[in-house]
């Protein structure tokens, strides 16, 4: 086993303990912690077998494993950008209609004229 | 009873004079500073107005909501928006309001393209041009002028109202909505006056790729 094996797979395992963790404490929904458990388990397993992400790629008809590998990461980014972005937009809506009412609860009525 | 919602952002120097106009004529006021760092809310206060103050900055389609709302909840009949820059004028807002009176229409627009405009800068006049033709296109409404500052509504149409693009996209949103609730809007020549003050205080010219950017990802993501 290589160096960077070594390291990954202590990344990854603390990674899975840690969303373990998480999941069972129920301070994430048990669907997310799914979620990130499989991602770390699919990396550790593509960094074990290196030759199995090529195969995937060539049954998929992409030339190289770490081509797959890259595409998928970009992939998750972007669908990781929109998350946040919509996210960020229903914070955004939300802390308006915070301002507003309190702006209202707050009005201030014009000074009297001497 | 009329009331004018004067959305407003560091407009401490001219806002006075815009609001003492107003009160002379006899209008409620209500000014929302949309957390202005200048002295805009005692300004609006001193010349006789209510104000509003957003903690932070919203933009100007959040502050307009917050005025409409606010005068929807103190009994207006009658609501106007009206910018705090000076570029709009006073006497204008009787001629905006009376076709809400007669019946006529439940929206009223001012348009600067069938009224005057003075000073405009050729470039903003292209822009404006072409604004107008992507809202006819976008909305449907067919308008003369988008992205004036000064409407009319009844209270029933202010109340249907829904503003939530919070930047300046908004002026193309109460175009949307007045379509879609089946508003009767008519457009009502005004008066706009470019100075140099409203010029440096106003958005540039790229503001409208922002604009328009907004606009269509809030149409989409609705």
């Amino acid at each position: 086993m290589t160096s960077f094996q070594w390291i990954a797979f202590v990344v990854l395992g603390i990674s899975f303990v840690i969303t373990l963790a998480l999941t069972v404490r129920r301070r994430i929904a048990p669907r997310v912690g799914f979620a990130w458990g499989m991602l770390w388990i699919a990396a550790a397993v593509a960094i074990a077998r290196p030759e199995l992400t090529a195969t995937v790629a060539k049954a998929l008809g992409i030339g190289r494993g770490a081509d797959l590998v890259l595409y998928i990461a970009i992939l998750a980014m972007v669908f990781g950008f929109f998350a946040v972005y919509v996210r960020m937009r229903r914070i955004e809506s939300d802390l308006t209609k915070i301002v507003r009412e309190l702006a209202i609860r707050n009005a201030e009525e014009p000074e009297e004229k001497t | 009873m009329i009331w004018v919602v004067v959305p407003a952002y560091n407009e401490g120097r001219v806002l006075g004079a815009v609001v003492e106009e107003l009160v002379a004529r006899g209008h409620r006021v209500v000014v929302v500073d949309d957390g202005s760092t200048d002295d805009t809310p005692a300004a609006a206060r001193r010349a006789g107005a209510v104000v509003l103050r957003h903690a932070v900055n919203r933009g100007q389609g959040a502050a307009l909501q917050t005025g409409i709302t606010y005068a929807l909840r103190r009994g207006a009949d009658h609501i106007v928006t009206f910018d705090s820059d000076g570029q709009h004028a006073a006497e204008d807002v009787d001629a905006l309001v009376a076709p809400l009176l007669a019946g006529r229409a439940d929206v009223v627009l001012g348009s600067r393209s069938i009224g005057s405009a003075e000073g405009m800068p050729a470039m903003r006049k292209a822009l404006l041009a072409l604004a107008v033709v992507f809202t006819r296109v976008a909305s449907g409404a067919s308008v003369t002028d988008t992205h004036n500052g000064l409407r009319a509504f009844t209270r029933a149409a202010a109340a249907k109202l829904d503003i939530r693009l919070d930047r300046m996209a908004h002026a193309s949103e109460i175009l949307d909505q007045i379509v879609r609730q089946e508003l009767r809007f008519e457009e009502v020549p005004v008066h706009v006056r470019y100075t140099e003050y409203s010029r440096r205080k106003g958005q540039s010219s790229f503001a409208a790729l922002r604009i328009l950017a907004d606009y269509v990802l809030g149409r989409w993501m609705r």
